[in-house]
């Protein structure tokens, strides 16, 4: 147990507070499971490497290598890169040359309207989640109720309102519109999400603090938010989600070039004339996920440590 | 700082940003033309865009620009439906779906163009060239009527897509004879000559078991003689019911008799029944996926691509792929036929069929500078040179000196099929109540395709559903 | 609570004053009203966006006046919503008074009969109850399903052990995916002929095995996918929760021998029992919304029409966007009602507990 547990630290891993301890055994039994419900997107991935001939194949081709023999050959297929490729140069007529596909842009547009519109959805959201949890208004719960109905109807119902309202003010097809709307999109989650975090501090330090002197803008940096970085991380990862794989606005809203992945996507799914091209589609969604993947890894230490100010109340 | 100047700054940033970021697309100097277009993403509309910056040059000395935004096919209808009715008037030129012309017509979206043929006779020349067939279905509204609106930007009709290694392997020719009393057909004359009754015949010797012989082999997976569009989703059946109530003496609601035409006894008589009877009875020897009710026609391609059918109906628009050894394992094993047909009483060959591709047409906003480029601009692409080359490169065409010339049937193996079969195209409803009749009628016939319910019934709740909302509409008295 | 404290009486709602924000409301509303059926929509649009300006004006100089943080802090939240999603929101409720048809610039008042349709007619009220039936069913099932498997999933990861953190990557992955990908590649999953799971089923069966021809199947089909994707969702709100308890209260159990089944309920439960709310919440709402999966993998076929999926038919492919905003409406409704009675057994529990 503690030859695993300094093996643990020097991999980099760090305690959480209320989180107790378990060895090997634990890590074999939740690896099966995680891997099981890793497979289907694992089968994306070796889709985006197999050779495009290959992707219907029947016995489906599972592997891009036998394991030593593990897997009968049958199931085994040669891995290729050409896919990731295409997903940005290919010809786009019948034996014409390879043309841009214009992804690089897409994915610029994708990068650029989530990190954007997440990052300012967190501001607003969380200042607003403060204001809700510490100061609350007459008729709060209302308030924060009417902003959780702007979640509930279909995006379709008001989308016609939202184009005509662009043309009017001339937003149609440009980054601050789509951003903006993506803004509004996220704040719901993040508002509840950041008031619920905010709810559970213990009040006694803030009050401390006030009584000290401290300003109410020095309580909320220098008190409060250190407190809730764990919420903080994980409202982003999932307003990231969320806006990353958004469809139906971007594609009504965004023109040519502020077009986003998963419309552009599209392309693959009836590709040139035909039905799914299942190769380019897994290597576009391959390559789409690397960066919200990263990310989510790289923030997950916030997202598992938790509250450790042990000023938890209750 | 008050709201209001926030408002104000933000209104005024906003606009700059736009102005910025959606770029000079629609600021046309008087030399400076830009024609924006609408387009569904795929070879032909590619192929279109790269004629037009590689070779086109405008009369008139202006510098036109074509600037087409190349919409992913499954959401073209959702993005151009949404920028049309929001008022948008992004678009001066917009691919259509042939029965979409009522609803935006109506609308005043589409521009009619009789005044610009009126006005420059090569033009109207030119325009008449067209195969009266795909004219009327793409350009007319009120269908067959003298107004006109669109031009052909991929004409398309349906074909029989045949496996030639298996319909002409000796032991299955051999069997097959022994079995029917009948030749199985083997070169495209005799697929043309093949009725449904010979489709079915097809679909029932083939089916075979994986580990069957098949054409002198084993057959690696479970093969099956048939597939055509069997799918719920937009039109993937009616577009093949339709054809088989027509040619079996049914007939659809028919717009060109508004309003004296119904719906109830119509669609729902016993002939369309028959029809919609053969139509089903058909299914259970095509791949498993039909059961599903979401073969449409990407799925039926792509079976027939994967080599698992002997014969496949389906658009020319997708038989590129079949060609390409990239996608098809068939690439090399191809013949193509006309679509089946019904034997008439006369002993001659009834071949109707719904007419499928895409016109693409004007919008009313577009100026008159931009009009008369665009004019410039139809002309050259169904000139005969720039037909040509787009047929070679993997199009078809309408216009008639083109698809008559000896020429045109090397371009492609499917071309054999192409001009005999624009003589039985004919099309539905390009009325502004399309979607609402294509919804239901598809939902319909997805319960009588899964085995929900029978032929008449789905028949009569089609009729039914047709008479009350025509009537409503006023299309019917 | 908080040391705000009102420095003066609010103006009475009558008086012209500019932080008299009730009364900006009853103009705003009034003149919006008369405006949005006067004008025609493009100069309307405008008016009522002034309005809405005037409103936010008023809370803004009302909030400065009283030393209101909590309305400062919220008021860009709440501006943003507006123009963003309240707005276009209150358009469409104003357009399920009207006949209006998107792609017919033609317009007329005609009160409740589109909700009288959508709940009345033959047709009309038929698919519309189906459908919602059939949302109601997708609701449960997918719900109950991501709550039961994050919450599982959650309990695996509440301890440390090596290579969690790699682990834990793996299983949050699904919901990355984004939903065009992961619909198309399920289709594929469960085609008869290409797919693995009717390879897997035909070799173990020896015959043909076909999911999604049947209801129960096809049904089976969505949740599963539907679940496996979001039920990360719950997971990490789940476990945010879990590892916020503090390991000295599990030692105090551990002392007093409480059963591990007691210690769930009297440690561990409250305090992921807010989250937990959060994630039926928001999965509840997703799930009400749930049409792209089905329009890829049944096209509402086998009797899977979903609300949402119908109410796309309506307002987009056929440009009914009033008949479509009241049928959203009504749909809101019960959500709202929905959400409501989930809120308050919360806050219910949360009292007695």
């Amino acid at each position: 147990m503690s030859s695993s547990a300094s093996f643990m630290e020097r991999l980099g891993f760090r305690k959480a507070s209320g989180v107790g301890e378990a060895g090997w055994g634990r890590t074999l039994f939740v690896a099966v499971i995680a891997f099981i419900y890793f497979i289907p997107v694992l089968f994306i991935i070796f889709t985006a490497i197999k050779p495009q001939n290959l992707a219907l194949s029947v016995p489906p081709t599972l592997s891009p290598t036998s394991f030593f023999g593990l897997i009968p050959d049958q199931y085994v297929f040669s891995p290729t890169l050409e896919n990731f490729g295409s997903v940005f140069s290919r010809s786009m007529t019948t034996g014409g040359a390879p043309e841009d596909t214009g992804f690089d842009r897409y994915f610029f547009n994708s990068i650029f309207i989530s990190s954007v519109s997440v990052g300012l959805a967190l501001i607003i959201g969380t200042l607003a989640a403060f204001g809700f949890s510490r100061y609350p208004l007459k008729g709060n719960d209302t308030y924060l109720f009417i902003i959780l109905t702007t979640r509930m109807l279909p995006a379709i119902v008001v989308i016609i309102p939202i184009i005509l309202m662009f043309r009017t003010v001339g937003l149609s097809g440009s980054y601050i519109g789509i951003i903006l709307l993506y803004t509004a999109f996220n704040l719901a989650f993040t508002i509840w999400m950041m008031k619920s975090f905010f709810d559970e501090l213990s009040l006694d330090v803030e009050d401390a603090a006030r009584i000290d002197g401290s300003s109410e803008v020095k309580v909320f940096f220098k008190i409060c938010l250190p407190q809730v970085v764990a919420g903080l991380a994980a409202t982003f990862v999932f307003g990231l989600i969320l806006t990353w794989n958004e469809f139906l606005f971007a594609l009504l809203l965004s023109g040519a070039d502020t077009r986003t992945v998963p419309v552009a996507m599209n392309q693959a799914v009836s590709s040139g004339g035909r039905g799914t091209d299942w190769t380019l589609l897994a290597a576009i969604e391959t390559l789409f996920l690397i960066p919200v993947f990263l990310v989510t890894f790289f923030l997950q230490n916030h997202l598992l440590r938790g509250v450790t100010f042990g000023t938890v109340k209750r | 700082m008050t709201v209001m100047t926030k408002m104000k700054g933000f209104a005024t940033a906003a606009g700059f940003a736009a102005t910025l970021m959606v770029g000079g697309a629609s600021i046309a100097s008087a030399e400076d033309v830009v024609l924006t277009m609408a387009v569904p993403d795929w070879p032909p509309t590619r192929i279109m865009k790269k004629f037009f910056d590689e070779q086109y040059k405008p009369a008139s000395g202006n510098k036109v620009t074509l600037d087409v935004d190349f919409i992913p096919w499954p959401d073209f209808y959702t993005r151009v439906n949404a920028s049309l009715t929001s008022g948008e008037k992004k678009y001066n030129f917009i691919v259509s779906d042939s029965q979409w012309l009522g609803a935006f017509v109506e609308g005043g979206y589409f521009r009619k163009i009789n005044d610009l043929l009126e006005a420059d006779p090569a033009f109207m020349e030119t325009f008449k060239s067209i195969h009266p067939n795909p004219l009327n279905a793409y350009s007319t509204y009120p269908h067959k009527s003298e107004n006109y609106y669109g031009f052909p930007q991929f004409p398309d009709v349906l074909v029989n897509f045949a496996r030639k290694d298996i319909i002409c392997h000796d032991e299955e020719q051999k069997n097959f004879q022994a079995k029917y009393n009948k030749k199985l057909p083997c070169t495209g004359e005799e697929l043309d000559a093949m009725t449904w009754d010979d489709f079915k015949n097809v679909g029932e010797f083939f089916q075979r078991k994986k580990g069957d012989m098949l054409a002198g082999a084993p057959a690696e997976d479970d093969f099956y003689g048939i597939a055509y569009q069997a799918g719920k989703g937009y039109d993937f059946s009616s577009m093949q019911i339709n054809g088989f109530i027509w040619q079996m003496g049914g007939n659809t609601w028919d717009e060109t008799q508004i309003p004296n035409g119904q719906a109830e006894g119509v669609v729902n008589s016993p002939e369309a029944v028959a029809a919609l009877e053969k139509y089903l009875s058909l299914i259970q020897y095509m791949p498993p996926v039909a059961k599903t009710g979401t073969m449409d026609i990407f799925k039926s391609d792509e079976l027939f691509r994967e080599g698992k059918v002997a014969m496949n109906i389906n658009w020319i628009g997708l038989g590129e792929a079949s060609l390409d050894p990239n996608s098809s394992k068939v690439s090399d094993k191809l013949v193509f036929g006309q679509m089946p047909g019904t034997m008439g009483a006369d002993g001659k060959m009834i071949r109707w069929s719904n007419i499928g591709g895409q016109p693409f047409v004007l919008t009313t906003w577009t100026t008159d500078a931009q009009i008369k480029e665009a004019v410039e601009f139809v002309k050259w692409w169904l000139s005969s040179e720039i037909q040509h080359q787009f047929a070679a490169g993997g199009g078809q065409s309408a216009v008639k000196s083109v698809y008559e010339d000896p020429k045109y049937v090397t371009y492609r193996p499917w071309n054999r099929a192409w001009a005999p079969q624009l003589d039985w195209q004919k099309d539905v409803w390009h009325v502004p109540q399309f979607f609402e009749l294509l919804t239901q009628q598809q939902d319909q016939f997805d319960l009588a395709i899964t085995g929900k319910q029978d032929a008449k019934t789905t028949l009569d709740n089609v009729a039914k559903f047709q008479q009350n909302l025509l009537t409503e509409a006023g299309l019917i008295q | 609570m908080s040391s705000t404290t009102a420095t003066a009486a609010p103006p009475a709602l009558m008086t012209l004053a500019p932080d008299n924000w009730k009364l900006a409301i009853l103009v705003g509303l009034a003149v919006s009203v008369i405006a949005a059926i006067t004008f025609p929509a493009s100069v309307s649009f405008w008016i009522v966006g002034a309005m809405a300006a005037l409103v936010a004006a008023a809370f803004v100089v009302n909030a400065f006046r009283r030393k209101y943080y909590g309305g400062l802090l919220v008021a860009p939240a709440i501006a943003v919503l507006f123009v963003m999603n309240i707005f276009p929101l209150l358009w469409s409720l104003g357009l399920s008074f009207f006949a209006y048809q998107s792609n017919n610039q033609s317009i007329r008042f005609v009160g409740l009969n589109n909700y009288i349709k959508a709940l009345t007619n033959d047709l009309a009220a038929e698919a519309n109850w189906n459908a919602l039936v059939n949302t109601a069913m997708f609701v449960v099932f997918t719900v109950a399903a991501q709550m039961v498997v994050g919450f599982l999933l959650a309990l695996l990861f509440a301890k440390q052990f090596p290579l969690r953190k790699y682990l834990l990557i793996l299983v949050l992955t699904p919901m990355m995916l984004s939903v065009v990908a992961s619909g198309v590649f399920f289709t594929y999953y469960y085609d008869p002929t290409f797919g693995i799971l009717s390879y897997i089923m035909g070799n173990i069966t020896g015959e043909q095995f076909i999911l999604m021809d049947n209801k129960l199947g096809a049904v089976a089909g969505i949740v599963f996918a539907d679940a496996w994707m979001w039920s990360p969702f719950v997971m990490l709100l789940v476990l945010a929760g879990l590892v916020s308890v503090p390991k000295y209260l599990y030692e105090a159990a551990a002392i007093d021998r409480v059963s591990g089944w007691r210690q769930f309920w009297t440690i561990t439960f409250p305090y992921i029992r807010g989250l937990l709310m959060l994630a039926l919440l928001f999965r509840t709402i997703e799930a009400f919304k749930l049409a792209d999966l089905v329009i890829l993998l049944t096209k509402g076929g086998n009797d899977t029409m979903t609300i949402s999926y119908h109410l796309i038919r309506i307002a987009n492919e056929q440009n009914k966007t009033s008949e479509g905003a009241a049928i959203s409406y009504l749909m809101l409704f019960m959500v709202i009602v929905l959400t409501n009675l989930y809120l308050y057994l919360a806050n219910r529990r949360s009292h007695g507990a």
